[in-house]
């Protein structure tokens, strides 16, 4: 059951990320949920599952991208694997937690992205991580927690439900 | 030891392990890493692409609606004014003796899906071949230049942008005439670069670059962007142009497929003229580089989906 709830949420991100939600766009920046799902996909099911399915979502993403192949792969397994570590026993349910647990996974996954892209170069990578992730990180936290809310309002399913 | 790390180390050898992988992938030469992508691409994002195809059209349909029935209205108005003008304008080329002109076909595509990364490589169209739209056709927008059809199905077609790495463009800067090749370059400095410029030509920062027609897949004289910056290679024998696209890609929503109507039938002049150089202006910008210059399609537009 899990599975293809995983499944079916999967699916829905990437169409949505696919087709509109450029359309929510503000200034520039727009909601990243494929980061989104990766750090709930790690932080629901464990290392090995986050860690595979940052893999493979990163590296879908890398198939239809202009950076180097692997590199999203690498950025979404390792936030898959630690936001599974790091998340073990913390209080999903609280909107604050998830804010700030959601909020620092992106931006962990951006340090790598960035740091990557921009080549070394430390100016280059202070602005596009105060210009463009920062931004992002926040918006997207935001846009999934109100997703989330409302996925559970309608389902009545706790989505991020605390261990038991 | 193998035991160990895969039994009471499960998580982590699985975490390093899939790290290599990603590293080692980040470390193949280009034209390996294109072997892998063209491999994967044929295998696993072919289905993933269709389901984003058929998602936005389901999702989208009342949007576009709404949006289609405005233009609808506003474009009803101008083709009537445009049919009045053609008929004056044909019957004053009649006077000159001109010969008609416009030998390419334009078609308009929505965009159905775009790519999954931040910058936008590629994007479907919900136009495939049983709309005639064919492998390496062009695509405009009013903007400028978006990029070259990858790849075609009855109903659907995969467009790779300027910012795609599979997508190189023979280019010219429209001042001076001086030739390159327009490639996305994902070295130091993800950007647009033109290549091949000896470092003794005449290129300045603001300088409009357009298409040169070279290798037949694009129009001449389109607009493609702007110099941002110039410097020079290490080696100090060629330019480094960094190169500011015309189009936002992120955001491109219609877009015209080019086909030429003849045989080898390019260069459509409507294009060309808008960007022809012109007469540099002592101590200011020249006038073809002014952004406020009609863009390479706004007569292609006008021209509407169906060859005159």
């Amino acid at each position: 059951m899990k599975g293809v709830r995983d499944i079916f949420a999967l699916i829905v991100v990437l169409a949505l990320q696919a087709t509109v939600l450029y359309r929510f766009e503000i200034a520039g920046i727009r909601p990243d949920l494929l980061v989104a799902y990766v750090i709930y996909f790690g932080w629901m099911r464990g290392p090995i599952p986050g860690t595979l399915g940052g893999f493979g979502i990163g590296l879908l993403q890398d198939l239809d991208a202009s950076g180097p192949l692997g590199l999203n792969a690498l950025a979404k397994a390792v936030i898959g694997f630690l936001v599974a570590k790091a998340g073990f026993r913390v209080h999903r349910s609280n909107v604050g937690v998830r804010f700030a647990f959601f909020f620092a996974a992106m931006l962990v996954h951006d340090l790598i992205y960035y740091g990557v892209v921009t080549g070394g170069d430390g100016g280059e990578f202070v602005k596009q991580f105060f210009v463009k992730a920062v931004p992002t990180a926040a918006y997207t936290t935001v846009f999934t927690i109100l997703l989330l809310g409302i996925a559970e309002r309608i389902t009545h399913v706790r989505l991020l439900a605390d261990e038991t | 030891m193998l035991r160990y790390l895969f039994f009471r180390r499960t998580e982590w050898t699985v975490f390093v392990a899939t790290a290599l992988v990603c590293l080692s992938l980040m470390l193949l030469e280009r034209r390996a890493q294109e072997r892998v992508v063209w491999f994967l691409q044929h295998t696993v994002l072919a289905p993933a692409e269709a389901v984003a195809g058929w998602t936005e059209r389901g999702v989208g349909v009342y949007w576009e609606n709404e949006k289609l029935r405005q233009r609808t209205a506003s474009l009803q108005m101008e083709v009537d004014a445009m049919r009045a003008e053609r008929g004056e304008n044909a019957r004053l080329r009649h006077l000159l003796g001109l010969e008609q002109r416009h030998p390419y076909v334009l078609l308009a595509a929505d965009v159905a899906g775009r790519s999954l990364d931040r910058l936008g490589g590629s994007l479907t169209l919900n136009k495939g071949v049983s709309d005639g739209v064919l492998e390496n056709r062009a695509i405009l927008t009013p903007e400028g230049l978006v990029g070259r059809v990858e790849r075609v199905t009855a109903h659907e077609s995969r467009v790779l942008t300027l910012l795609h790495r599979e997508c190189a463009v023979a280019a010219r800067v429209a001042r001076t005439r001086v030739e390159g090749v327009l490639r996305w370059d994902f070295g130091d400095q993800p950007t647009l670069h033109l290549l091949y410029v000896s470092s003794q030509e005449d290129v300045k920062p603001g300088d409009l670059v357009v298409t040169s027609g070279l290798g037949g897949i694009f129009p001449e004289g389109v607009r493609v962007g702007t110099i941002d910056r110039v410097g020079l290679e290490p080696n100090g024998l060629m330019k480094e142009i960094v190169v500011k696209p015309a189009v936002d890609f992120r955001s491109v929503e219609q877009v015209l497929v080019y086909t030429p109507s003849g045989s080898g039938a390019v260069a459509p002049s409507d294009l060309l003229d808008d960007v022809r150089p012109a007469e540099p202006q002592p101590g200011g910008t020249p006038a073809a580089t002014d952004s406020s210059a009609a863009p390479a399609g706004a007569p292609a537009v006008s021209s509407g989906a169906v060859a005159p």
